[in-house]
């Protein structure tokens, strides 16, 4: 039989060859790479500028990234590490420890003593921590302004008396982290009257201050906007969180020399006040996370 | 101290950020039709032969039917994470979410369209010697196209809107930038991601429309 | 890597979070999250047809602007639920007046499109019998076109409502309630038996939806009216928005 070009047949063919021709784009063939690593960050600005710093500084050395960006909280990133389905993340060393050690209270303030006993819990795993930075990131509790005149509050103590009239707002994760909930029953004995989901340290947190639908909640040491918000931080009297500091968590087969050294060199160099400021222009001022991080690796003689 | 809303001054589109920002787009946009064009394809190939077995063998179609409204149900943000154990946070977690829904779409158009075509015909192709395998693809689903087209359509629309959501597991195209804006309160990514996305579905649905206006140009379907 | 979730051994402790009688209490258990799905879907529905109803119903008896009617639809479908809510979010800040607000946003173009076909589909020889019997417009629409038009009527709030109910899970990413907060928290915490109850009781929640709507329906179709052939595009319109 002799097909009319019209038959439906060789339309749903060509549609579907220009459909594929188009949707499969061109990919420029690169120069040979020293292999492929994934790095991934939580869902938060500062660990894509993190994640950010640490892809481009091996992308510069050779390597091809590809970026996991807001992937979610701890959970979701130890998951995929564990599997392999990610190779590095940007971490912190106490949080880490308490996570892979089922809130054993391990971490101290010391940042090295908190690294060898987080690597002790990572080698089974075939995960490994690297040097850990001067910068530090912790967890933190804030109150409206009011609030804390209303009931004289400077520090995490003072809730003790009239936590049961107050709701707490932080992300899901909060339930189990050693630094969050836990831990603020465990070491303060506070017991809110509510608990409210909400995000981490995010613009959810933000508006549920706002609107009073918490009077507490969970923030980062790291956040600027928090006095423009009319936000206080609580002192963490009672010595709650520890050792934070940045550093990457890195699956072992992929820890070469090579990469080790390109990671502990920006540790060396990584500072909380460049993380104040570099968040600062992400989270407010709504600049890049990756130009960020290439005007910071550019400023340290990192990146040519 | 911010006017109004608790975000500071951010327009709903800056529009001098876009412009140097147009290349994340591109990618984003090209993630997203890659991955919506996969699935319908992938989607067509498993249920035409499915809804032909369904609409052949009688007993099949009630169970194919209920079956696929009930997967119909659940919410892809939960499928694409039960996924990730098995096949990971890649394009394949996305697709085998994806497919299945353009599937659970297709397969009943295809059904309804084989119902459709009137027994007279099949009277009349039996009757000038066709085998049952020439006249399923010389007549019957000829005929069928209009409901299949409309499926296709459908999947198509829906998948796109779904793309959004795979942003979960990493990948998403539109769906990245749309979490982005929501992570770092930020409101230009999101805006943009979302009209670009309902634009990505009109332009598909208005190709597909003239497409199918090509193909089937006996029976006009709105 | 898949060790945990082996087929039996995982529907098992999906088993043991359904038995644990704290997932069934308090502010975060199965009932409140339960009601405050039902809650947000009906609301949502409630308004998307306030809005909905009047412009599909009007514009299918005066039988104007039916490709706008009918097209709405495809651009509704169009929509992304999950940057609509981030989009809501970012308007009106916490609770359930965004999720409301994307929500009916959602609903409303299927039950314009379902009411519009309903409407313009009622034989026009009917609508002359009861012009010639008497009937003020009003009266022939509310007494007459509409009792026919009930089942078209009804499938597009059906799927509305369906569709509501499955988009609904995604409020959790804007700190919302209702049954996505299991789906979400359970993805956040990586508890996939939580996650996939949820997931269930979401699927589960729509089927009863979808049932309960249609036994509305039967209930509403007039005597003597059987079912209607309805056209191809409504029978099989199943759209998927989450």
């Amino acid at each position: 039989m002799i097909r009319k070009l019209t038959s439906p047949w060789l339309l749903a063919v060509l549609a579907a060859v220009v459909m594929m021709a188009t949707a499969c784009g061109s990919t420029t063939p690169g120069t040979t790479s020293k292999g492929t690593l994934t790095v991934a960050g939580f869902n938060f600005p500062e660990s894509s500028i993190l994640a950010d710093i640490y892809g481009q500084a091996l992308s510069h050395d050779g390597y091809t990234i590809n970026y996991k960006l807001n992937l979610g909280t701890r959970q979701v990133v130890s998951t995929a590490i564990e599997s392999g389905q990610i190779d590095l993340y940007p971490g912190y060393a106490a949080s880490e420890l308490e996570f892979y050690n089922k809130q054993a209270g391990e971490a101290t303030s010391d940042p090295a003593a908190t690294t060898a006993k987080l690597n002790a819990h990572l080698q089974p795993l075939n995960l490994v921590a690297l040097t850990p930075s001067a910068a530090v990131d912790k967890n933190a509790f804030a109150v409206p302004q009011a609030i804390a005149d209303q009931y004289h509050l400077t520090k995490l103590s003072d809730l003790v008396p009239i936590a049961n009239k107050l709701t707490l707002g932080a992300g899901p994760e909060c339930k189990t982290n050693a630094f969050c909930l836990p831990g603020l029953v465990r070491v303060y004995g506070l017991h809110f009257k509510a608990f409210k989901t909400l995000d981490t340290d995010g613009p959810a947190t933000r508006a549920a201050f706002k609107s009073g639908a918490i009077q507490v909640g969970l923030v980062f040491t790291t956040d600027a906007d928090l006095k423009g918000l009319g936000l206080v931080v609580l002192d963490d009297d009672k010595h709650l969180t520890a050792a934070d500091n940045v550093l990457p968590i890195i699956r072992t087969a992929v820890a070469t020399d090579e990469v080790k050294t390109v990671l502990n060199s920006i540790d060396a160099k990584l500072t909380t006040v460049d993380l104040i400021a570099m968040i600062d222009k992400v989270a407010n001022q709504h600049q890049d996370a990756d130009a960020v991080a290439t005007a910071w690796l550019q400023q340290h003689n990192y990146s040519s | 101290m911010p006017v109004g809303k608790f975000l500071s001054y951010d327009p709903w589109v800056n529009w001098a950020w876009l412009s140097t920002h147009v290349p994340l787009f591109e990618s984003a946009l090209q993630q997203h039709l890659s991955l919506t064009v996969f699935a319908v394809l992938g989607g067509l190939v498993i249920s035409l032969p499915l809804g032909v077995a369904a609409h052949r063998w009688g007993a099949f179609r009630n169970p194919v039917l209920a079956v696929s409204g009930i997967f119909y149900s659940i919410p892809s943000i939960a499928l694409f994470s039960l996924l990730i154990p098995y096949t990971g946070l890649t394009a394949l977690t996305a697709e085998v979410g994806l497919i299945g829904y353009t599937v659970l779409i297709l397969v009943r158009n295809v059904i309804v369209g084989l119902e459709a075509v009137p027994p007279e015909v099949i009277d009349a192709a039996n009757g000038m010697g066709y085998r049952p395998l020439a006249r399923l693809l010389r007549i019957e689903l000829p005929l069928a196209l209009p409901a299949i087209f409309a499926g296709i359509r459908i999947a198509t629309v829906t998948t796109i809107g779904l793309v959004t959501i795979t942003a979960v597991i990493g990948l998403g195209g539109l769906g990245q930038l749309i979490l982005r804006g929501l992570i770092e309160n930020f409101h230009t990514p999101l805006v943009v991601a979302t009209v670009l996305s309902v634009a990505l579905a009109l332009v598909a649905d208005l190709s597909l429309a003239g497409l199918q206006r090509l193909a089937v140009p006996w029976a006009r379907n709105t | 890597m898949g060790a945990k979730h082996l087929a039996v051994g995982f529907l098992v402790s999906v088993w043991r979070w359904f038995a644990d009688p704290a997932n069934w209490s308090g502010s975060e258990g199965i009932p409140q999250r339960l009601m405050e799905h039902v809650q947000l879907s009906a609301e949502s529905v409630a308004v998307g047809a306030v809005i909905a109803l009047p412009i599909g119903i009007a514009l299918g008896h005066y039988g104007r602007f039916g490709n706008l009617a009918i097209n709405i639809s495809n651009v509704g479908r169009a929509i992304p639920s999950f940057g609509l809510l981030v989009i809501a979010f970012q308007v009106f800040g916490l609770g359930d007046l965004p999720i409301v607000i994307a929500l009916a946003a959602l609903a409303i173009p299927p039950m314009v499109t379902n009411s519009y076909v309903g409407l313009s589909e009622v034989d026009p020889d009917i609508k002359d019998a009861a012009r010639g019997m008497g009937y003020r417009e009003l009266t022939q629409l509310f007494r007459v076109e509409l009792p026919l038009a009930v089942p078209l009527v009804m499938a597009g709030i059906r799927t509305s409502a369906v569709q509501v109910v499955a988009t609904a899970t995604l409020a959790a990413i804007i700190a919302g309630g209702g049954l996505g907060r299991f789906v979400i928290d359970g993805i956040a915490q990586q508890n996939y038996p939580m996650m996939f109850a949820g997931a269930l009781l979401v699927a589960l929640l729509a089927i009863a939806t979808e049932l309960s709507l249609s036994g509305v329906e039967r209930l509403m179709v007039p005597r003597g009216l059987r079912l209607l052939r309805a056209p191809v595009q409504s029978r099989t319109t199943t759209s998927k928005a989450a």
